[in-house]
């Protein structure tokens, strides 16, 4: 694979933006859903990027498109350096050996009439020319590093619980040992204990292949958790990205600090700022205004209601709101809990 | 006296030897109280909950030693006594509120419906008093929601509405099943601060049925964890979270991501046991890094000084606090009270 030389990233995407037409009937003028409105980031091998926001933010749009289930409607998108937008059939096809995705829900995301055997093996059948013993070789192999037992290979679905079920999800998508693993929300179906074996397991997978991850999630403790690079967006647009510790040591969009404050903690914080969010999301049809925030922020003057707010640098991340610096001292960091 | 006092609570499905779903569970919550029971999915939480509310159907068997509510003998009520008191002063909000509403009806008319069948109000008062409550659980515009089907409103603001629904008619106690999973980060805040303000202003007990130990925490006076359809442990808040006694909550708390130290989660192996597959003593024995021979007999819920806790080697325990090995409440008699399909 060829890499381009002015970059180490693998995952790179610029102004992504994913629009959906809809018809609104015969005689109504169709609208526009813009799921996904400029998004950027760089996103290097062995590290992760924890895409975090409520429903209908863009999060699985984004998914969408980096996985090439969908192609983004405006934007580039380089995988391991190859362009998406202009690849050829050849090309595109070892681009979608690359990226790999793990989805939320093992009830639904595996096949319940093949054998686990079967589905691990499928990747290999399709991709590769090795021969039926060499496949279930590596079958077993991968699976027994997921914590599977060998007897496993002749069992169905139905027989696994939610945990197992996410480790058979993430050895299917590590059989090709893809450059990029895209994980959606893969832990939030899950029981607590079995949560952390599985985010244990996404973790030691990491680090033993130096994949890359997108990991998209609502759970902003699990996210502290796994996250090397976080980026927070609300209603299709990017609202902060950073290095994970400065977002969570010093929130500078408000909606970052409204998540924040809003997210029940085990050792409450008498000292964490209680910030009151009212409101629900906006109509993605028909989107606020200016900053497609202003309706439910606290700090929301004049100018967000006109003026889109721009993703600008500032202390050591990139921001998309008129008064981050104003509004960044008004809440306190919510303390890490000590030891 | 409590408000809700719950004894030796048993519910089991298909044969009466079948295990049982809920075992042995004892529960009490007062006026103005907040419990929270907290448990991964099958341990038994919303069952318990359910037998409750009488809406355990055959071939589910629900039996128990004392089931009192504000002084009625829950056991001993026929079924229209049983029906004025549920959904009345004893009412329920479900986890999934794009599901705990009739698609088929307005917002307005099930509201009024609980109106017109506990409070037998009508027509225009039964109208404003829906409107009221409304306004209560502060929805926006609520006269113009009053007309609105479930599938106009927003999963917040339907369960809002099952919210209203829940305390139309002044209910002494309110139980919610896992009202924010379903919900948004900041909706699930905007819902919890809704109940709890409800809960505060007209001084009503409230159960909360969560996996969230981060919700207990914030919300709860007193916590009941359980495992597996048994109580492992009951304390207060926050000295659970700052000394749990059972291993079980040791390892839950330690799971959850905000509280690691390392990178690595702490876990606990395997997964919970299915009904016919639990062990013969403790059943968190064979999960359990403590584990010892004498866990091989099952233990009993030994109350202590903070709480009570259902362990032969307790956790952030003095000697002395409890003394686990002395003949406690190990063996109990059978279930008095058999009510089938109460």
């Amino acid at each position: 694979m060829p890499t381009d030389a002015s970059t180490e990233s693998v995952l790179s995407a610029r102004d992504l933006t994913r629009h959906y037409h809809l018809s609104r009937g015969l005689f109504k003028p169709g609208a526009t859903v813009r799921a996904l409105n400029g998004v950027s980031f760089e996103l290097a091998a062995g590290e992760t990027l924890a895409v975090v926001g409520e429903s209908g933010c863009g999060k699985s749009t984004l998914a969408r498109a980096l996985t090439l289930i969908e192609p983004p409607t405006e934007g580039s998108l380089r995988i391991a350096g190859t362009e998406v937008a202009g690849a050829s059939k050849a090309e595109r096809r070892q681009l979608r050996r690359d990226v790999q995705m793990v989805f939320q829900n093992p009830y639904a995301s595996l096949n319940p009439r093949r054998k686990i055997g079967d589905q691990l093996a499928e990747p290999l059948l399709i991709n590769t020319d090795l021969s039926g013993a060499e496949r279930r070789e590596r079958v077993q192999a991968m699976m027994q590093q997921v914590g599977l037992r060998p007897e496993h290979y002749q069992r169905y679905p139905h027989m696994f619980s939610g945990g197992q079920r996410q480790r058979i999800a993430l050895a299917r998508a590590m059989m090709l040992n893809p450059k990029v693993l895209v994980a959606d929300e893969p832990t939030s179906a899950l029981d607590v204990s079995i949560q952390a074996q599985v985010l244990n397991l996404f973790m030691d997978m990491q680090e033993q292949f130096g994949t890359a991850y997108v990991f998209i999630s609502h759970n902003l403790a699990v996210v502290r958790h796994v996250a090397d690079q976080v980026l927070v967006m609300y209603l299709g647009r990017p609202m902060e990205m950073g290095p994970a510790e400065r977002i969570y040591g010093r929130p500078l969009h408000p909606y970052t600090q409204v998540l924040l404050a809003a997210t029940p903690s085990i050792r409450p914080n008498p000292d964490k700022p209680h910030i009151p969010i009212s409101g629900e999301l906006p109509n993605p049809l028909d989107p606020p205004s200016g900053c497609v925030f202003h309706k439910r922020c606290p700090h929301a003057t004049e100018r967000c209601r006109t003026e889109v707010p721009v993703l600008r640098p500032l202390d050591e991340r990139q921001v998309a709101c008129h008064y981050a610096e104003v509004t960044a001292g008004t809440v306190a960091a919510p303390a890490r809990a000590a030891g | 006296m409590s408000l809700l006092d719950i004894r030796n609570l048993s519910v089991r499905f298909g044969d009466a030897d079948a295990p049982p779903v809920v075992d042995g569970l004892d529960l009490s919550v007062d006026r103005g109280e907040v419990l929270a029971i907290v448990g991964e999915s099958g341990s038994g939480k919303s069952v318990t909950m359910m037998a409750l509310m009488g809406l355990i159907d055959p071939p589910g068997v629900v039996s128990a030693d004392r089931l009192a509510f504000a002084g009625q003998d829950l056991l001993s009520l026929k079924g229209k006594q049983r029906r004025r008191l549920i959904g009345k002063d004893l009412a329920m909000v479900f986890q999934d509120p794009m599901t705990a509403l009739n698609p088929s009806y307005t917002v307005g008319y099930q509201i009024e419906e609980v109106l017109r069948a506990h409070l037998g109000l009508k027509g225009r008062a039964a109208r404003e008093r829906a409107l009221a409550l409304l306004e209560q659980v502060e929805i926006p515009a609520a006269a113009s929601r009053l007309d609105a089907y479930p599938h106009q409103l927003s999963g917040g603001m339907s369960q809002r509405v099952a919210i209203a629904m829940a305390i139309a008619a002044e209910p002494q106690l309110l139980i919610a099943d896992e009202p924010t999973t379903a919900l948004d980060v900041t909706i699930q805040a905007q819902i919890m601060a809704l109940l709890l303000r409800l809960q505060r202003e007209r001084d009503m007990g409230l159960i909360l049925i969560t996996h969230d130990l981060a919700v207990v925490a914030e919300t709860a006076r007193r916590v009941c964890v359980m495992y597996a359809g048994q109580a492992v442990e009951q304390g207060e808040v926050p000295a659970i979270f700052e000394a749990p006694t059972h291993p079980y909550t040791e390892a839950l708390l330690a799971s959850v991501p905000e509280h690691a130290d390392s990178r690595r989660l702490a876990t606990l192996p395997g997964i919970v046991p299915g009904r016919y597959d639990r062990p013969e003593g403790c059943l968190l024995s064979p999960r359990c890094p403590y584990a010892r021979p004498h866990c091989q007999t099952r233990p009993a819920l030994m109350p202590h000084a903070r709480g009570a806790v259902r362990c032969f080697f307790p956790r952030n325990l003095a000697a002395g606090e409890i003394n686990p090995l002395a003949p406690g409440r190990h063996r109990r008699s059978p279930p008095k009270g058999d009510l089938h399909a109460y």
